[in-house]
C-alpha cells in the first residue's frame, strides 16, 4: 500500500525542507558575500581590486550574448584541489611594481567584486580565463585570434568569429585597429577587416581580465576603507 | 476475429476516468505536440552545436556548418548551445510536464477538469515563452547565466503561466473526488511549488546581476541548475513514474512503505547537490563541505526509489511481454539510477576535482534531460494518447525503432561523454607543468565527434516519435473523430483495452 501524505502537513514539511537549501546555498552566502568590499592596496592610498574601465564593463554584455562561458571558465582553484596553478592560469605580472614579478594565486570573492555579471564557469574546452591579459597582452593580437584561432594551433576547436568583423574598403589610409591577417585570411586588395564595437568591447573587457595583485587571506565581511581625501 | 485498430476502443472502461480524459483532451495534446516540436527543434540544435565543437576538415560534408557558425552570429556555438539546452528543458521536458501533471493529478483526483480556460491559456503562453526565449537568445539577449539564458520579457512569459498552471492543478486538487492521496501526488506537487520558487527567484537575482554581490550570483545559478534537475525534473518524472508502473502492470509498488523516506531524504539532500559546481572555486568552504555530506547521501534515496520501481516494472514486464510502455519506464528509472550514481560520484571531493570542468558534467545534464526524463514521456504518452483520442498508435514497427534507438543512441552518448570526461579530466589535471589547454582539447576531440554520432542516433529515434505522432494524429483528424460523439458508441468494449497495451489495468494500485 503506497503511504497516504496530507496536504498541509506536507505543504509545511515542504517548505521548510525547501528553504534549507535556500538559506545555506543562497541567503547565509549572499549575507556574508554579497556585499565584499575594495581592501587598502599594497601603495598607501589605493584599493585593491580596482574597477574595470566602461567599455570593458560593456564588454561583459558581448561576452554573454556570444556565450563565451560555454567553454571558458574564470576561476582558479587552490594547489589543493586541481592542477589550474600548474597549467598556469593562476599566473599573472604583478602589477604593484613590488617583488615577486609574477603573483601566482587561485581566485577568491573579492576578484570579482567590480564584475556586473560575474562569468565563473563549468566547461573547460577552452582555457580558463582569469588572467587572459596575461597571455594576450595586446588588442591588435587578441583581435587576430579571435577572427581565425587556428592561427595558435591549426587543431584549435574555437570557433572563429568573422561576424565581430567587418571587411570595408579602405579609405583614407588603412584604420589604426585593421587586422594584419595572412594566407586564406586575407582580405581583396584594397580592402581592410575592422573590429565592431562589439569586438572592441569584447577585447578591452578580455584585457581587463588579470589578477596582478594579492589579496589578503579572504575574510568576509566588510574592511576598514580609508577616506579618500576629495570624495565627491 | 481480432478488430483492426480503427474499430477497437482505447477509452477506459470506468466512466468516471473516461470523463476525465475527455475533459483533457484538448490541452494535453496541446501541450504535447508543443512539447514534440521543441523537442525536434532542441534535438536538431543540440546536433548542430555538437558538430561545431570539433574542426570541421576532419568531416568535410560540416564544412557549411562551420561557415554559418562563422559569418552569421546567430549560428555561433555560444548561441546555438544554450539555445538547444533550453529548447530540451523548457519547451519539451517543460511543456511535455504540463500535460503529464495535468492528466496524472485529474486522474488520481478522478475529477474532470475544472477552469479549462486557464489551463489552455497556461499551455499556450507557456510555448510563447519558450519561442520568444529562444529567439532572444539567437539575437544575442542570452544572459549565458546555465538554464536562465532567456531575456527578462520571455522568463516572465514562462513565470505567469506556469503560475496559472499551478492554480488550475491546486484548483483542480482541492476539487478531487478521490481521496487517496498517494505518493506520486506528492512529487508532483513538489514540481509544481518549486518551480516558481526557483525560476522567480533565479531569474529576478540574476536577471538583474546583482552589482558587486560578484560570487553569490555563481551560488545563485549553481543552486537554480540543481534545482532544476532535483527539485523540478525528477519530482515530475517520479511522480509519473510513481502512478503508471503500478497501474500498467497492474502489480502493488513493491517496497511501498520506503517511499514516503526516500521522498523526504530526496527533498533533504539533492538541492544541495549544487555544491558540485563550487568544489575549489571562489566559495564558502563551509558551505561546499555540508553540501558535499549532504550530497553524498544521495545515493540512499535513489536506491530506495530505483529498487523499488525497477522490480515492479520488471515484474510487470515478465507478466505483459507484450506492453510498449513499461519498457520506457524501466529505462527512465534505470537512468534515474545511473545519474544517481553520477551525482553520487561528483560529491566525491577527488573525482569533483578532475571532472567537474569536462564532457562528464555534461554527461550529467544529458542524463537528467535524455537519459530520465524523456522516456518517461515517450512511456507515458503512448499510454494515454490511445485514451484520449480512443485511436490506437500506428505501428508497433515504428514504437521498436524508437525504443532501441533511444536505448543505445542514450547508452552510447553518456559512455562516451562520461569516458571522455575522465580522460579530459585526467589530462588537464595532469602534474606535469608541459600538459596545456590543446592537449586536453586533442584528447577530447575523438569523443566529441563520438558524441556526434551517439546524438545523430537519438535523433533518429526522437525523430521517428515525431512522426509517428503526427501520422496517429493526422489519421485520427482524418477519420477517427468519430470518438468524441460519444453516442455513437456500440457498447461497453469487449477487446483488451489496448492490443498494443494489454497491460492496461485500471487503478490496479488502488
Amino acid at each position: 500500500m503506497i503511504t497516504p501524505v496530507r496536504f498541509r502537513q506536507f505543504f509545511f514539511a515542504f517548505l521548510a525542507i525547501f528553504a534549507f537549501a535556500w538559506i545555506g546555498l543562497v541567503a547565509l552566502p549572499w549575507s556574508t558575500l554579497g556585499h565584499l568590499q575594495p581592501v587598502p592596496g599594497a601603495g598607501g592610498d589605493d584599493i585593491t581590486p580596482w574597477d574595470a574601465s566602461g567599455l570593458a564593463h560593456a564588454g561583459e554584455r558581448v561576452y554573454a550574448s556570444e556565450g563565451c562561458v560555454y567553454c571558458h571558465t574564470q576561476q582558479v582553484r587552490p594547489a589543493s584541489s586541481g592542477a589550474d596553478l600548474i597549467r598556469g592560469w593562476g599566473t599573472a605580472k604583478n602589477d604593484t611594481g613590488d617583488k615577486p614579478a609574477d603573483i601566482t594565486r587561485r581566485s577568491y570573492p573579492r576578484d570579482y567584486i567590480w564584475q556586473n555579471q560575474v562569468f565563473l564557469g563549468n566547461n573547460r574546452t577552452g582555457a580558463d580565463l582569469t588572467n587572459v591579459a596575461n597571455r594576450f597582452t595586446d588588442a591588435a593580437t587578441l583581435y587576430r585570434y579571435l577572427y581565425d584561432p587556428s592561427v595558435e594551433d591549426p587543431h584549435n576547436s574555437m570557433p572563429a568569429y568573422h561576424f565581430l568583423f567587418t571587411t570595408r574598403r579602405i579609405g583614407n589610409g588603412a584604420d589604426d585597429d585593421a587586422l594584419a591577417l595572412t594566407g586564406a585570411d586575407q582580405p581583396a586588395s584594397g580592402y581592410e577587416v575592422v573590429p565592431t564595437a562589439e569586438a572592441k568591447a569584447l577585447v578591452a573587457y578580455l584585457l581587463s581580465l588579470k589578477k596582478g595583485y594579492d589579496l589578503p587571506d579572504e575574510v568576509p565581511g566588510p574592511v576598514e576603507m580609508p577616506k579618500p581625501e576629495n570624495a565627491p | 476475429m481480432p478488430l483492426s485498430p480503427l474499430h477497437r476502443h482505447f477509452t477506459s472502461s470506468d466512466p468516471e476516468l473516461a470523463a476525465v480524459d475527455a475533459s483533457l483532451r484538448v490541452p494535453v495534446m496541446a501541450s504535447l505536440l508543443c512539447a514534440v516540436h521543441w523537442m525536434v527543434t532542441g534535438t536538431v540544435l543540440l546536433v548542430y552545436a555538437s558538430s561545431l565543437a570539433h574542426p570541421a576538415e576532419r568531416i568535410p560534408i560540416l564544412d557549411i556548418f562551420t561557415w554559418l557558425s562563422q559569418n552569421l552570429s546567430a549560428f555561433t556555438y555560444g548561441r546555438v548551445w544554450p539555445a538547444a539546452v533550453d529548447a530540451l528543458v523548457y519547451g519539451w521536458a517543460g511543456s511535455a510536464s504540463l500535460g503529464l501533471v495535468m492528466w496524472v493529478l485529474a486522474r488520481m483526483g478522478r475529477a474532470p477538469s475544472r477552469a479549462p480556460a486557464a489551463l489552455m491559456t497556461a499551455v499556450v503562453f507557456w510555448n510563447l515563452g519558450v519561442a520568444a526565449g529562444l529567439t532572444g537568445i539567437f539575437l544575442g539577449q542570452s544572459s549565458s547565466v546555465e538554464l536562465l539564458e532567456f531575456p527578462g520579457y520571455a522568463a516572465v512569459i514562462l513565470w505567469c503561466s506556469f503560475a496559472l498552471f499551478a492554480y488550475w492543478t491546486i484548483l483542480n486538487y482541492l476539487g478531487r473526488r478521490s481521496d487517496s492521496d498517494q505518493i506520486g501526488q506528492a512529487w508532483l506537487l513538489v514540481g509544481l511549488f518549486s518551480f516558481p520558487w526557483l525560476y522567480g527567484a533565479g531569474s529576478m537575482l540574476l536577471g538583474h546581476h546583482l552589482p558587486g554581490s560578484g560570487v553569490v550570483q555563481a551560488m545563485i545559478s549553481a543552486w537554480y541548475v540543481h534545482g532544476i534537475y532535483t527539485l523540478w525534473l525528477a519530482p515530475v518524472g517520479l511522480g509519473a513514474l510513481y502512478y503508471l508502473i503500478p497501474k500498467v502492470s497492474g502489480l502493488p509498488l513493491h517496497y511501498a512503505s520506503h517511499a514516503r523516506l526516500a521522498f523526504w531524504v530526496w527533498l533533504l539532500v539533492a538541492p544541495w547537490t549544487a555544491v558540485h559546481d563550487m568544489v575549489g572555486g571562489p566559495f564558502p568552504e563551509g558551505t561546499v563541505t555540508i553540501g558535499l555530506i549532504l550530497s553524498g547521501l544521495i545515493f540512499l534515496p535513489v536506491a530506495l526509489i530505483g529498487i523499488s520501481l525497477l522490480k515492479t516494472s520488471h515484474e510487470g514486464r515478465q507478466k505483459h511481454h507484450e506492453s510498449i510502455v513499461l519498457p520506457f519506464l524501466s529505462l527512465s528509472t534505470a537512468f534515474f539510477v545511473v545519474v544517481g550514481c553520477c551525482e553520487q560520484l561528483l560529491s566525491i571531493r577527488g573525482f569533483n576535482v578532475v571532472l567537474h570542468f569536462t564532457m562528464f558534467r555534461e554527461a550529467n545534464g544529458l542524463l537528467w534531460v535524455y537519459g530520465f526524463f524523456s522516456p518517461i514521456i515517450f512511456g507515458a504518452f503512448y499510454y494515454i494518447l490511445p485514451r484520449l483520442l480512443d485511436f490506437g498508435w500506428r505501428s508497433n514497427f515504428l514504437i521498436k525503432i524508437h525504443y532501441y534507438a533511444s536505448v543505445y543512441g542514450i547508452l552510447l552518448a553518456i559512455v562516451v561523454l562520461g569516458f571522455g570526461g575522465i580522460m579530459q579530466g585526467v589530462t588537464l589535471e595532469d602534474p606535469d607543468k608541459l600538459v596545456t589547454i590543446f592537449n586536453a582539447d586533442q584528447v577530447a576531440l575523438s569523443f566529441q565527434i563520438a558524441t556526434t554520432l551517439c546524438l545523430c542516433v537519438i535523433s533518429i529515434g526522437n525523430g521517428v516519435f515525431a512522426l509517428h505522432l503526427g501520422w496517429t494524429f493526422l489519421e485520427w483528424l482524418r477519420g477517427g473523430v468519430r470518438s468524441v460523439g460519444e453516442d455513437e458508441r456500440p457498447e461497453a468494449p469487449t477487446v483488451p483495452e489496448s492490443a498494443l497495451d494489454p497491460a492496461a489495468v485500471e487503478e490496479a494500485h488502488a
